[in-house]
């Protein structure tokens, strides 16, 4: 079905159309999903296989150079001749065997006990643990003191740096496999009889056919140590009992398996349903706080630019304005205005009203924060649509009127078509945005109001809010890093149904 | 046989005791951090019970912290410790940030006292009001290393530092004198099962009733809180009392007979009972009157706003809060029109019953993780003696805890200071009460839910909720 | 006759077309009024002189809260407090809030458009396995590895350090290729073709032909970025703990607004944030073209 089909159905086939194809989308979504999933596998082993192709047939095929490299890195670059490129990759040998002996290999041995004090005579339930063993008595004020902090085993270090290691294995591994391929690749050009490649050459290559290379290593390295590295490292989190009671350094934590899995969605009753309504919430308020903010923006933008209408320019700056002013300062300011006894309601009840429980009854606060984030989100939509609204064809809008069409005919059948077809991928990037929208809903109700049966949260909590108060207030950091993994196979999972039903993806699989 | 038996007894206990008072509390330290991860082995606890009666015992003899003697060992304490720094002692202390400036000269008083005879270190303390009371013991335990070396922070924090081990207990020649110098109250509230853990600063941290002398004529106005609301509502005004807060409405289940207990880190209550029911529907009751004579929510803007704002704006006749905003309330109706007097009792099941409440102190702690151990505790012990707590209570205006700043004329003449006096009787420690997991749970949302629905509940739908909270909190 | 119907049929015609417009104008001038209302009493409130009862319109006014950003005076001896003593010191925010935006605007700015200029014009065997890891890594919420962030910035002691900020906001930027790649999508490669042809490198390419066609979504992608760290609270507060002299604006505010300051600082609160608002809107107002045809030669064409 391409934009003229659906350009031709009326709107109401074409929101059940949508909607039909939002929810029939979900079973083959959910399937997609898992084979997206089995596909990165795939390609992340293909590429791995790849490095190993040939391991083998180049060692047997190599010559004493390229045999050579495969324990000292970079031999068989020197010797075929290339010596630059031979003593990065001795260098990088050197100091990774630096690194895993003074360092790394600590580490991955430390890591099934993740820091638990190891002494065999102190067993609770099966696994070991053991009180920090370095306090001691001072004479003469009998005090406890901690002798040497490094010393201290922290079950934090131990798992972050393991991770790291794992990583740093893994960079060398693909450096190794390289240089293999590198000694063998110039140990068939010198039997050719020419001459490998210079330093200086291979180095100018970096700028034209390598220019990928040097475009995305700084960008991937950043990355891998500050996003990549942190989100592994949390994921461990989510198998271990890093609680509330159990955090370093005073306390160690340890493995527990899938128990915070099992929590969330089913053995604890408090939890698994605190999770069940925070979930559904999460999903309505994205869906409306998404398309509120689409149509009515769209509206005000076509308002905004009906033809007769003056001073364009300032109506728009008017709610750009709004826009720009920082997000947590509008939002505090609402927040203080739609108080119980804030100047709102103080209005409201000077007119002989009673006061609307604005932030403090669940039903009215969810329906707050939704209002609240069309006076946040509009203008933005708004300011996107402007711009839309001037790329649709002037011609579409002629036949139409030829035809008899009036205006409201004009918007249903022509612009609100378009900028829905047009704007599918930012309506993406928009829903899984709501689904991560920390600020509305933090400095607007804090989560609440919350009644006793929410576990750590309240009845305006999203997934993303519920997981920073576990993190900040309650200090479970494992059911956190649990919900961190949930939200982000919901957003996976909607940015797939969403994707699949828009044309953009296929657009970037022809492209590519 | 016997008799040798006996003399060996005789000097062994002996020996014990002398250990005792002067290393005091060590032995039961250690059992503590063993039994804080549930691992205490079988010897560990045998240990525990013995250690227990020595640290009662040692309690008795005192040694004077600032005589010359003890100050030299101090001093030659901080020498050893700066020298594993390259001779300087690098502190940080936090503190609210509106005392800020007088814990300050507080600091400065310390660093002359314990200044090096020969050079041999100097004094770096950076003090730090970002961390607040409320906050400092969350911001400890969440990176003991990053945290203050001394910080100040509000009682019912205690347990968590505790069950972090973020919290160093107190040297036992500071503890003998803390116990010695202040009321028995504050001892307790610095203890968690027999080890002392922090320095008591201030008696103020609990709440109790400010109320407008032109609304409620005499202390007998204020003695039933249904009478007051009722006084209230005829002269147009409110009763604040903010039931969206664990931390007040903890009163209505103290005062029906709820269990809520902390002890050798387990905590127990008994919210899912009669009791709890009792305690909700009193609530409820007095929730049926919200915006007519009650207002029992601080509607987001927090207790300190809501009051202020309320006194201001004339819309507020009394308020269940604490001395904070003594000032405030008496900038709004004038100082001669401002009351101070225990809580009033309320309708709990068929009788007019007390309400309890939390009694609150704020306290100085020691970073457990700190390099400079003894000086640390030093300093704390400084800003919170009888002298600084005078001190702070001509600048600041807070309570003091200790027996001697008690009966100061002036401290004596504050109302607040016989508020809070008469309300201690029924009140309740916050370290001995609750562990760091009530201020989490729900307590306080459901409170907020029983004012927003002015009370509508039906008794299915409270006893649900209340066993909803059990579970919150014992699991 | 007919001229006189035709008239009659235009004048019905203009009539209906001026109460449409008249009612479209009543429609925008409703939700303006509702959309700047609060704006209005952010800085109604900033003059007030009642504190924290400020109601809807203040009942006096005055400069004190805008002179305390800047001024503090000893209660007692009324001297002027050195900045570094301040319980708010506003202007220190200030500045480390613009060297942070500063700082990371030019690094996002430059990842971003080297990382997307890479996936739309550049072809290698990995391409597609980072642009599907650039999307999975973008999926996982940006706080959720907070802690363990913290704990990297430690190893490379940059703990509590305004430059650990500036690493947060950037380090990942190069995830946010998605709009710049859209843009960069459009530029005909007809273009490319030709430069190679005439035997430039693909580095030159990117300096001398594609950056110049660039510019909006330069800009684009530099205002976002700049704007950023202005908002930005919970790295921060996370970040920052008790390092008040490090603090950047947002997190500064809102500390203002704690419960132990609260009544004593609301209204200085408001003019802080009036304050910080006026040049983030000016920039905006002014940068909003280069806004709209980022977003949409971008992430909607996509």
């Amino acid at each position: 079905m391409d934009f003229l089909d659906y350009a031709q159905m009326t709107t109401g086939q074409k929101v059940a159309y949508n909607i039909k194809s939002f929810f029939t989308g979900i079973p083959g979504a959910i399937a997609n999903f898992f084979k997206a999933i089995g596909r990165f596998f795939k390609a992340l082993f293909t590429l791995i296989g790849n490095g190993f192709k040939g391991y083998g047939s180049r060692f047997i095929k190599g010559d004493i150079g390229t045999k050579l490299s495969y324990v000292i890195m970079g031999a068989g670059s020197m010797i075929h001749g290339q010596i630059g490129k031979g003593l990065c990759f001795l260098v990088s040998e050197i100091a990774y065997i630096y690194f895993m002996i003074t360092f790394g290999i600590n580490f991955l041995l430390k890591i099934y006990s993740t820091g638990v004090y190891v002494d065999e005579n102190t067993l609770v339930d099966g696994v070991i643990g053991k009180e920090p063993p370095n306090y001691e008595l001072d004479p003469i004020f009998g005090a406890r003191t901690v002798t040497n902090l490094d010393t201290l085993d922290d079950s934090n270090k131990i798992l972050l740096f393991f991770v790291l290691t794992v990583l740093v294995s893994v960079a060398f591994f693909a450096v190794y496999i390289t240089n293999t391929k590198s000694a063998y690749a110039s140990q068939l050009i010198k039997a050719e009889g020419s001459k490998p490649v210079g330093f200086i050459a291979e180095m100018k290559m970096f700028l034209d056919e390598r220019f990928h290379v040097t475009l995305l290593i700084i960008p991937v390295l950043g990355l891998l140590t500050f996003t990549v590295l942190p989100i592994l490292y949390t994921i461990f989190m989510a198998f271990t009992n890093y609680d509330k009671a159990h955090q370093p350094p005073g306390n160690m934590y340890w493995w527990v398996g899938f128990q915070n899995f099992a929590d969330v969605f089913y053995s604890s009753q408090l939890k698994s349903q605190t999770f069940g309504k925070i979930l559904v919430w999460t999903i309505i308020w994205a869906f409306f706080a998404t398309f509120t903010n689409f149509i009515f923006g769209i509206i005000l933008a076509l308002l905004i630019n009906k033809k007769d209408i003056k001073f364009k320019g300032f109506w728009r700056t008017m709610f750009v304005v709004t826009a720009a002013v920082p997000q947590f300062v509008t939002l505090l300011i609402m927040k203080l205005l739609l108080a119980d006894a804030g100047p709102v309601n103080s209005v409201i009840t000077g007119m002989g009203l009673s006061a609307v429980p604005f932030l403090t009854d669940g039903m009215h606060a969810r329906i707050t924060v939704i209002v609240v984030n069309m006076w946040v989100g509009i203008p933005y939509t708004m300011l996107i649509s402007s711009g839309l609204l001037m790329n649709i064809p002037e011609d579409l809008y002629e036949s139409a009127r030829i035809d008899g069409a009036n205006a409201f005919q004009q918007f249903t059948k022509i612009t609100f078509p378009y900028i829905f077809f047009v704007m599918t991928p930012y309506l993406i990037t928009t829903f899984v945005g709501n689904i991560n929208n920390f600020n509305v809903i933090y400095f607007l109700t804090g989560g609440g109001p919350s009644p006793a049966d929410y576990y750590q949260a309240g009845q305006t909590d999203l997934l993303v809010t519920w997981l920073y108060k576990l993190t900040i207030n309650s200090k479970d950091y494992n059911l956190a890093a649990v919900i961190g993994i949930i939200v982000f196979v919901i957003c996976a999972i909607g940015s797939l149904i969403t994707f699949n039903m828009s044309k953009a993806s296929k657009n970037e699989e022809e492209f590519s | 046989m016997v008799t040798k038996t006996k003399r060996v007894l005789a000097v062994i206990l002996t020996g014990m005791m002398a250990a005792t008072a002067l290393a005091g509390c060590t032995q039961t330290t250690k059992t503590e951090s063993g039994s804080g991860t549930g691992t205490a082995s079988t010897a560990s606890t045998a240990d525990g019970g013995e250690s227990k009666s020595e640290g009662d015992g040692g309690s008795g003899s005192t040694v004077d912290v600032y005589s010359d003697e003890m100050t030299a060992n101090i001093k030659a304490k901080m020498k050893e410790e700066a020298a594993a720094n390259g001779g300087t002692i690098e502190l940080k202390v936090w503190c609210a940030s509106a005392d800020l400036k007088f814990e300050k000269t507080l600091i400065e008083e310390f660093k002359e006292l314990y200044k090096s005879d020969d050079g041999s270190y100097e004094f770096k303390i950076r003090s730090s009001g970002a961390i607040g009371e409320p906050d400092a013991g969350g911001k400890i335990v969440e990176s003991p290393k990053d945290g203050a070396d001394v910080f100040n922070f509000a009682d019912d924090q205690l347990s968590t530092l505790v069950e972090a081990k973020a919290i160093a207990p107190v040297i036992e020649l500071f503890n003998s004198n803390v116990k010695a110098n202040n009321t028995k109250e504050t001892v307790d509230a610095c203890t968690i099962d027999g080890t002392a853990y922090a320095f008591p600063k201030t008696s103020d941290n609990g709440y109790f009733l400010y109320y407008d002398k032109r609304v409620f004529k005499d202390d007998s106005a204020v003695a039933s809180l249904d009478d007051m609301i009722k006084t209230a509502k005829d002269a147009g005004k409110n009763v604040y009392f903010n039931l969206g807060n664990a931390w007040y409405n903890a009163a209505f289940y103290f005062s029906a007979g709820v269990t809520i207990k902390y002890e050798n880190g387990k905590q127990t209550t008994t919210f899912n009972t009669d009791e709890g029911l009792n305690a909700a529907k009193a609530m409820c009751h007095v929730a049926e009157n919200a915006g007519a004579g009650f207002t029992g929510s601080d509607g987001g803007s927090g207790d300190n706003t809501a009051v202020e704002k309320g006194f201001n704006d004339g819309t507020l006749a009394a308020a269940v809060i604490g001395t904070w905003e003594g000032p405030a309330i008496k900038k709004a109706i004038g100082e001669e029109n401002v009351g101070a007097a225990k809580l009033p009792t309320a309708l709990i099941g068929d009788k007019q019953v007390q309400l309890e409440s939390f009694g609150g102190y704020k306290l100085i702690g020691v970073n457990q993780f700190t390099k400079f151990p003894v000086t640390s505790q030093a300093l704390a012990y400084y800003l919170g003696n009888t002298q600084s707590q005078l001190k702070r209570y001509a600048e600041r205006g807070l309570i003091p805890t200790s027996n001697e700043a008690l009966s100061d004329t002036k401290v004596q003449a504050d109302p607040a200071k016989k508020a809070i006096e008469d309300q201690t009787p029924f009140s309740h420690g916050q370290g001995s009460s609750v562990s760091g997991k009530y201020w989490s749970t729900n307590v306080g949302g459901f409170g907020g839910e029983i004012v927003t629905k002015k009370g509508a509940f039906t008794d299915d739908q409270l006893k649900d909720s209340l066993a909803k909270i059990q579970e919150q909190i014992d699991t | 006759m007919t001229n006189t119907s035709t008239s009659t049929m235009q004048s019905g015609y203009a009539a209906k077309k001026k109460a449409v417009n008249t009612l479209v104008y009543v429609i925008l001038a409703i939700m303006v009024i509702i959309w700047i209302a609060p704006i209005v009493w952010l800085v109604l409130a900033s003059f007030s002189g009642d504190g924290a009862s400020t109601g809807i319109i203040p009942k006096s006014f005055t400069l004190d809260n805008y002179i305390r950003l800047f001024v503090e005076h000893d209660p007692n001896t009324g001297e002027v407090i050195p900045m570094s003593e301040m319980r708010f010191p506003y202007l220190q925010w200030i500045l480390n809030t613009f060297i942070v935006a500063v700082l990371s605007c030019v690094i996002s700015t430059l990842l971003i458009l080297m990382v997307s200029y890479a996936f739309s014009r550049l072809r290698f065997k990995t391409r597609k396995t980072f642009l599907n890891l650039g999307l999975i890594l973008g999926m996982f919420p940006g706080f959720m590895s907070m802690a363990a962030t913290y704990n990297i910035m430690e190893i490379f002691g940059l703990k509590q350090q305004l430059f650990a900020l500036v690493i947060v906001y950037s380090a990942g930027a190069g995830l946010g290729y998605q709009v710049a790649k859209g843009f960069f999508d459009t530029i005909p490669r007809s273009l490319d073709e030709a430069a190679k042809i005439d035997g430039a490198t693909r580095n030159q390419i990117f300096w001398i032909i594609i950056l110049p066609l660039s510019k909006p979504i330069i800009v684009y992608t530099a205002l976002t970025t700049f704007i950023g760290p202005w908002a930005d609270y919970i790295f921060v507060s996370y970040f920052m703990k008790d390092n008040e002299s490090a603090y950047t604006i947002a997190l500064g505010l809102y500390k203002m607004l704690s419960n132990e300051t609260f009544s004593e600082y609301f209204t200085v609160f408001c003019a802080g944030a009036v304050l910080i608002a006026i040049p983030i809107t000016i920039l905006f107002v002014i940068m909003q073209r280069f806004y709209v045809a980022g977003v949409t030669g971008g992430a909607v064409k996509g």
